[in-house]
Parts: structure tokens; C-alpha cells; sequence
């Protein structure tokens, strides 16, 4: 398929976690056994409702949080003993809310904040800093305080001072909560791009278009276990299991399913699948009319 | 045990029904009497009918304890700080250079107690009292009610900025911040990422709470405020009343007069 | 039907953050105008200035904010720049965004009550409006519960019944699900269903949620550069799929494909709900 979104992973296995549980303090657990492997290069969706678990999972990968029982796994070694600050040159971790990590005087040292933590020279912190602007295009705002630009332009301040740091994986926490249309894929686009450049990226959403659209692989939580972890498309097959989750799917995959016994295929993911498909249906149509009389 | 928001515990109890003006009344006059007692029987005393009265408040265990387990170790602190530095009268034992008696073990011992008879006398208000009465009471003891209102947010968002401090904290260390670096004024310098986006986000949010209380009509003219839940004196709370008012009287008179509980160790 | 709201050439600028700079405009003469008892939907993209407009109609903008204002918002009769906003919070109730900030009481009744008692209703008639609003928002029962301890989707629901509590004519819901999850947010929009069909209040609801605001919303106003770009019904905006991406904006899946089917076949189709798409769609085939 030529739509199909392009991977670009490989076969090595860049996060692993092995029968993983954890409890915040006496709470009963928040993640209740967890086993995945992600490989390097995957664009991973990463859903399910506040309180499954998503952002208490995401935040073991770079080591916020330290399984209660089990292990976690990057590139084959147990990270037990690493350091959050010494994780953070492989594991990029973008919080939720932007603002909750804005604290510098200009965009630029915002962005450079990070790659200086981890010791570079200043040389290489000034290159990674300008090229990570030019990612997001935020060169034009360089020596603006970032607290007082616009929310779309926060948001990728935020996520450009964690891309600065060049975390071969790249996690955000619900990156697109609050943006419009514009913003929303625009920044899709620039994580497609890094995705294409062989980053590892985890996305946590709730929303499912762009899972649909953009992540090849999705994985679903429920009440701290792992309930589908599959190639997009198939997890999308589970729609009785996934609405079960209160994940609600997009208006086209439920209008394919609603149309797949006429003739329309079932899967079909995005506006453009549904549109060819009805449009091939009805062609065929046209032809056994024709063929008919 | 989540404390420091929702200190108040929801029991049926002859304490959580007393006016909260009563309650206010009893820890102002019990602080005083405190102050002015320095003798160590008459502070265990104190201290086991404090325990008393949280025991008939329908108090939980963990409450108590949460209680002794704040304050006990600043109490044995000051306690350990008065025996070695004013030593009084003969030294039971000495230890190079301190030497260690009677008179400042028991002056210690006081002062240690104090500081946990007091926390329990505040912490019996506190307890059996909800916010809203609290400020309620306040206000009808004259405060504005604007200054009630700004005590009870304060108190309200305690958690939420609590909250607010250790994501950002968890954001910054995700940039490789290192906060356990540096000590005195470097480690100020370690945390200024944190507290720097903490007093921006904490302005953001008090603009938004500043609408919001707008946006419900706070600050109406020329109307006089209502309220749903209002607190009022029964017949009981005057007896309480004169009862806490009678026996502190009769207190100050003895100490006053005989001396009753001047002296660390001999009650006259 | 009367205007409930005027608002005539509205420009507004904040006054600038960083004190000695210009200030900018964020609205640019905005001209609007709403019957009593319409729902209307805002659109418009991240920065344009939804939120200062639904300030607007309650007086907090220019009154709280300062800046400078030109024009004139005219709510129910009452001119926003000079009322009182505590006067005017009685006929535009505003429900925010993020509900941590709007919840500042230590109860769900307490939260309630305190515009009821700002305003000095008597107690007797407190309590049933707390009783009237909790039940309105399906949260009976929760009297006692402190707020910051529901989820999100209740969270709402309690800010939205303090607001309903004071009785206002104009109930507007700045971005009131952009915090939540779907749960959070199907719950808010049961709330606003229940609203919109049963009450018959004016409703202006800003959103992001195309599917949305395409279920609910008599017309939809797309705010573009601070102006209306766009004020029609639902059809005639969502149609507009070229037009609404260049302005940024979502438009729901369904009208997408309507728009995607159209470039195919040359045809006329049109449709913003689910049903109608799917009554259509099939349609078309039986036809055949």
C-alpha cells in the first residue's frame, strides 16, 4: 500500500520489560505485569484511559519511576542502576504540559538547557540547539521568553528541548492535547520526519485518528495491563474490545465496518482508504451493470 | 496517609459538633496555660488528657501517631539542645565536657513536652474541624471574609502545588538536570530550573482562579454575602465555654498565687 | 426571537507582556450576533482568541484584564464594559478549561453554593439549587465529596453545575474538554446534550471536537485573524473542507470523505453526522 505509514524500524529491541508491576506508595498497582519488547525505529501509539497506566509505564522507560517488581530493559541492559539524568542521552521524556518545564529567558536557552546538562561542549550544544529550532521551526523565536509565547509555540519549545538532547527515543505525553487542527499535524509531521531519521518515538494519546494515521504499531492499556500490542491495523480489528475501553475509534473505521457488507473493506484506517475503496466498489459496480445489459 | 490537605477527619463526635469558635477559644486559652506552666508533671498530665480527649473525638490511631511522628523528633531536638547547654544545680552524670542534671533534664523534658501538648491541642482542632467551619468561624470573629477565603484556597491548593512541584521536578530531571548537585547556594542554583517554571505555572494558575472566582459573582456590590452552611452557638457550647474559661482561672490563680507549677520538678 | 447577544466591531488588545512593548491585537473587529436560545459553536486556531471573546461577553475582558478595548459587547441589554462582571456573572455563566483551577472549594455543595451565596440568595433556596444543579449534571450524591478528588469528566460536571446554580441566560463552555479523556469527554457531552435539548438555554460552546460541534450546534462560528471568517450551519462550514484546512481547522472524518468522494465522482454530497454518512453512503449503492 502506498499510504501505508512507512517504518522505519529495525530488528533490534531498544526497550524491554520483563513481568514489570508498580504501586505508588500502599496504592494498589498501577501496573499489574507488564511484558513488551519495542524495537529501534518504531513509532509506537501508546493509549488507553487516565488511570490505565500509559503515563506510569512511559515514565519507567527513562527511569522516573523504578519498577516495584520486574525489570526494565534498554538495549539489552537492565537500567536498575542508571540514573535518570545519565538515561535521558538515549530516553527523551516530554511532559504533558509544556509549562511545566518552560523556566528560561529565551527560546534558545530553553533548548539548550538540556544538551549543556549532559556535559557537551559548548560548540555541539550550540549546533544541536540552532538545528533542533529549525526542526520545529521556532529559529524566528530564538531570543523570545518562550513562557509568553503562544500555547502551540510552548508546545514546541517543550518538545525541541528534549529533541535538543538527541534521545535515540523520543516519548510525549498526550503532545497534541489542546492544539488545533494545524498545529496537531504539523507536529505529527516533524515526529514522522524524526521517526524516518530512525528515531524511536512513543506517543500517548487519546486520539485515534492519529494513531490511525500516523503510528504503525499501537499498543493499549487497561487497568495496568497490556491489553492489545500489535501492528495498528490489527489492534483496530478489536473494535468491541477497544470501545469496551472507552477508546473511541474513528468516525471512518466504524463506517468501513458499517459498510463492509456491501462490499467496502473492513480495515480501512484513514479518510483516503475509505474513499478508494467505496470509490472501487462502485467502479466494479458500474462494470457488472454495464456488463449486465 | 495523604495529611496536610484534608487534616479534617468526618467523625460523629461531641468534639466535631462543639461551635468551632469554642474550639478556637480552648486552643488560644490552652496555649497560654502552656506557656506558663513549666512543670513536667503537669505536662504529662496535660499530654495524657490530650490523648483523652482525640481518644473520645473518635480520632483514628494513625492520626495520633501521624502527630507525635511530625513533631517528636524537633521535641527531642530542643529537649537534648536545653540539657546540654544550660545545665542547672548538681550533674547526675558528666560526660567530658557536659554535664548532665536533674533540674535540665526536667526543664528539657518541659520544653519537649510543650512543643507535643501543644501540637495535640491544635491538632484536636484541626481534626474535628472542616475548613469551611474554620474560616467560617474566623469570619464571624470579625475577619473579612476575603481574608478567610484567601486562608481557605491557601489551604485548598497546598496539593496542588505539591503535585505541580514534583512533575516539574520529574520534567526538569528528564533534561538531565541533576538536583541532588551542589550544596548551600549551588544547589539553590541546581533547582532554579524547577522553581523558576514552578512561579511561572503557579502564575498561570492563580490568573485562571482569579477569573473563575470572577466568573461566580465574588465580589458582588452591595449584596450581603449568604451562607448555606453556618455555624451557631447552642446552649451547650456556653457551657463549654465557662467551663474551659473556669478552669483556666482557677490554673492561673494557683500558679499565680502558690506557685502551683513554676518549678520544673516539685509541683509547688 | 430576540438578540441575546450583540457584539459590534469588537477589537481587543492585552496589554503587553513585557511592559514598553506594543500591544497586539488579538481581536480585530469581530461583529456577532445570537439569538436567545441558540447553540453556537467557536473554532478557531490555537492563539486566535476564543477565550478572550468568551471574556468578553462576561466583562472580565477589558475589566479585569485592562488593555485596550474598541467596540462594544452588548449581553442581554447590558453593555460588558461598564457592568459590573459580579452583576453580569448572574446572566453569562462561564465554565473554563482546566477544571483544578475553577474548583476552589473544600465540597462539591460548597462548590455549589458559593456563587449562590456571593450573591446573597437565602439558604433555603441555596439548597435547592444545589440539589437542582447536582441533579441537572447527573451528580447527586456527591455533595460531600471534596473536588479535587473526582476525575475530570466529574470535575466539569461540578463546574458546570456551579455555574447552572446561578441561573444565567447565556451559558458559555470555554474548551471544556480539551483536559479530558474520552470518557471525561463523552460525559461533558451527555451534559451538553441534556442542555441543549431539554433547557432551552443560549449555549456558546468552543471546541475542537468537529464531531461535536457538528451533533450540537445550530451554527459555527470560525474565528480567522481576529474576525469571523465564517458564521453558517454546520453544512455549510464543514463542506468548506479546502477553506477550513487552510485556516488550520478540523472538520469531521465524514466530511472529509464527503469532500474526498466528491473530488472522485464530480457529485454534490454532503454530510457532517455519522448517520447521515452512513444512510447516504449506502444509499448511493442500493440505488445502483
Amino acid at each position: 500500500m502506498a499510504d501505508e505509514p512507512m517504518s522505519s524500524q529495525t530488528d533490534t529491541i531498544c526497550l524491554e520489560t520483563r513481568d514489570l508491576w508498580f504501586a505508588y506508595g500502599d496504592n494498589p498497582p498501577a501496573l499489574r505485569g507488564i511484558s513488551l519488547t519495542i524495537r529501534a525505529g518504531d513509532f509506537v501509539g501508546l493509549v488507553g484511559q487516565n488511570g490505565s497506566g500509559k503515563t506510569t509505564l512511559a515514565k519507567h522507560f527513562n527511569g522516573l519511576l523504578r519498577p516495584t517488581q520486574g525489570q526494565v530493559l534498554l538495549y539489552g541492559q537492565d537500567i536498575r542502576d542508571r540514573p535518570v539524568g545519565e538515561l535521558a542521552r538515549t530516553v527523551g521524556y516530554v511532559f504533558q504540559n509544556p509549562d511545566h518545564q518552560i523556566f528560561s529567558a529565551t527560546t534558545r536557552e530553553e533548548i539548550a538547557f538540556g544538551p549543556r546538562n549532559l556535559g557537551l561542549e559548548e560548540a555541539e550544544v550550540q549546533r544541536r540547539t540552532e538545528q533542533a529550532m529549525e526542526h520545529f521551526d521556532l529559529t524566528e523565536y530564538a531570543d523570545h521568553q518562550p513562557a509568553v509565547l503562544g500555547f502551540g509555540l510552548r508546545r514546541k519549545v517543550s518538545i525541541a528541548a528534549v529533541y535538543s538532547m538527541r534521545p535515540q527515543i523520543l516519548i510525549l505525553d498526550e503532545p497534541t492535547a489542546g492544539l488545533d487542527w494545524h498545529c496537531t499535524h504539523d507536529l505529527m509531521e516533524r515526529l514522522t520526519a524524526l521517526h524516518r531519521q530512525g528515531h524511536t518515538i512513543i506517543l500517548i494519546t487519546h486520539d485515534m485518528r492519529l494513531i490511525a494515521q500516523y503510528t504503525p504499531r499501537c499498543m493499549v492499556l487497561r487497568e495496568g495491563k497490556l491489553l492489545l500490542y500489535d501492528d495498528t491495523r490489527k489492534v483496530f480489528e478489536h473494535c468491541d474490545l477497544l470501545r469496551e475501553t472507552h477508546i473511541e475509534l474513528p468516525q471512518v473505521c466504524e463506517l468501513a465496518r458499517e459498510l463492509a457488507p456491501i462490499g467496502v473493506r473492513r480495515d480501512a484506517l484513514t479518510v483516503p482508504e475509505l474513499c478508494d475503496s467505496y470509490a472501487d466498489l462502485i467502479a466494479r459496480r458500474e462494470v457488472t451493470n454495464a456488463g449486465g445489459h | 496517609m495523604q495529611v496536610g490537605i484534608d487534616l479534617f477527619v468526618l467523625r460523629k463526635s461531641w468534639l466535631h459538633e462543639i461551635d468551632p469558635r469554642v474550639k478556637l477559644f480552648f486552643v488560644a486559652v490552652s496555649i497560654i496555660i502552656l506557656l506558663v506552666f513549666k512543670n513536667i508533671f503537669f505536662m504529662l498530665t496535660a499530654l495524657v488528657l490530650l490523648h483523652l480527649l482525640h481518644w473520645s473525638a473518635k480520632i483514628p490511631r494513625d492520626r495520633i501517631l501521624f502527630v507525635w511522628k511530625t513533631l517528636m523528633p524537633v521535641a527531642i531536638l530542643i529537649c537534648v539542645l536545653w540539657v546540654v547547654f544550660y545545665p542547672a544545680g548538681d550533674p547526675l552524670i558528666q560526660i567530658w565536657m557536659v554535664k548532665i542534671t536533674l533540674v535540665s533534664l526536667a526543664q528539657g523534658a518541659v520544653l519537649g513536652l510543650r512543643i507535643m501538648t501543644m501540637a495535640f491541642v491544635v491538632f484536636a482542632w484541626l481534626y474535628s474541624t472542616d475548613q469551611p467551619s474554620i474560616v467560617r468561624s474566623l469570619v464571624k470573629l470579625k475577619m473579612p471574609f476575603e481574608w478567610g477565603l484567601i486562608l481557605a484556597l491557601a489551604l485548598r491548593y497546598i496539593p496542588t502545588f505539591q503535585g505541580m512541584y514534583a512533575v516539574i521536578s520529574e520534567a526538569q530531571q528528564a533534561r538531565a538536570l541533576n538536583i541532588s548537585e551542589g550544596k548551600g547556594f549551588g544547589r539553590v542554583r541546581t533547582l532554579m530550573p524547577i522553581f523558576v517554571a514552578m512561579v511561572i505555572s503557579a502564575l498561570r494558575a492563580s490568573d485562571q482562579l482569579a477569573r473563575a472566582l470572577e466568573a461566580r459573582a465574588f465580589g458582588a456590590h452591595g449584596v450581603e454575602r449568604t451562607y448555606l452552611r453556618d455555624i451557631s452557638f447552642r446552649p451547650l457550647d456556653w457551657v463549654f465555654t465557662f467551663a474551659i474559661f473556669a478552669t483556666a482561672l482557677l490554673l492561673l490563680y494557683l500558679n499565680f498565687r502558690y506557685g502551683f507549677g513554676r518549678q520544673p520538678i516539685s509541683l509547688f | 426571537m430576540s438578540k441575546i447577544i450583540v457584539v459590534e466591531e469588537l477589537s481587543y488588545a492585552y496589554p503587553p507582556a513585557i511592559p514598553g512593548h506594543d500591544p497586539v491585537w488579538v481581536l480585530r473587529g469581530v461583529d456577532l450576533e445570537v439569538e436567545e436560545g441558540e447553540f453556537v459553536s467557536i473554532m478557531g486556531p490555537t492563539g486566535v482568541g476564543k477565550t478572550t471573546l468568551c471574556l468578553a461577553l462576561n466583562g472580565i475582558v477589558p475589566q479585569s484584564t485592562g488593555g485596550l478595548i474598541k467596540g462594544r459587547v452588548l449581553v442581554d441589554g447590558l453593555d460588558t464594559k461598564r457592568e459590573p462582571v459580579p452583576q453580569l456573572a448572574q446572566r453569562v455563566g462561564v465554565v473554563f478549561q482546566d477544571p483544578e483551577t475553577q474548583l476552589f472549594n473544600m465540597s462539591v455543595e460548597a462548590e455549589i453554593a458559593f456563587g449562590l451565596e456571593c450573591l446573597g440568595v437565602p439558604r433555603d433556596e441555596i439548597k435547592e439549587r444545589v440539589s437542582w444543579a447536582l441533579a441537572v449534571v447527573g451528580m447527586t450524591g456527591f455533595e460531600d465529596r471534596p473536588p479535587f478528588q473526582l476525575s475530570g469528566g466529574q470535575k466539569q460536571r461540578v463546574a458546570i453545575a456551579s455555574i447552572l446554580a446561578m441561573m444565567p441566560k447565556i451559558l458559555v463552555l470555554d474548551e471544556p474538554t480539551a483536559n479530558l479523556d474520552p470518557l471525561g469527554k463523552a460525559e461533558v457531552f451527555s451534559v451538553v446534550r441534556e442542555l441543549r435539548h431539554k433547557r432551552g438555554m443560549t449555549i456558546i460552546m468552543v471546541e475542537h471536537e468537529s464531531e461535536h460541534i457538528a451533533e450540537f450546534s445550530d451554527r459555527v462560528i470560525v474565528l480567522n485573524e481576529g474576525r469571523v471568517e465564517m458564521a453558517d450551519t454546520p453544512d455549510k462550514v464543514f463542506s468548506q473542507v479546502d477553506r477550513m484546512r487552510e485556516i488550520g481547522l478540523a472538520v469531521p472524518q465524514v466530511s472529509e470523505l464527503a469532500d474526498c468522494l466528491n473530488h472522485r465522482f464530480n457529485s454534490q454530497l454532503n454530510f457532517t453526522q455519522f448517520d447521515e454518512a452512513l444512510r447516504t453512503l449506502k444509499g448511493q449503492l442500493d440505488g445502483r
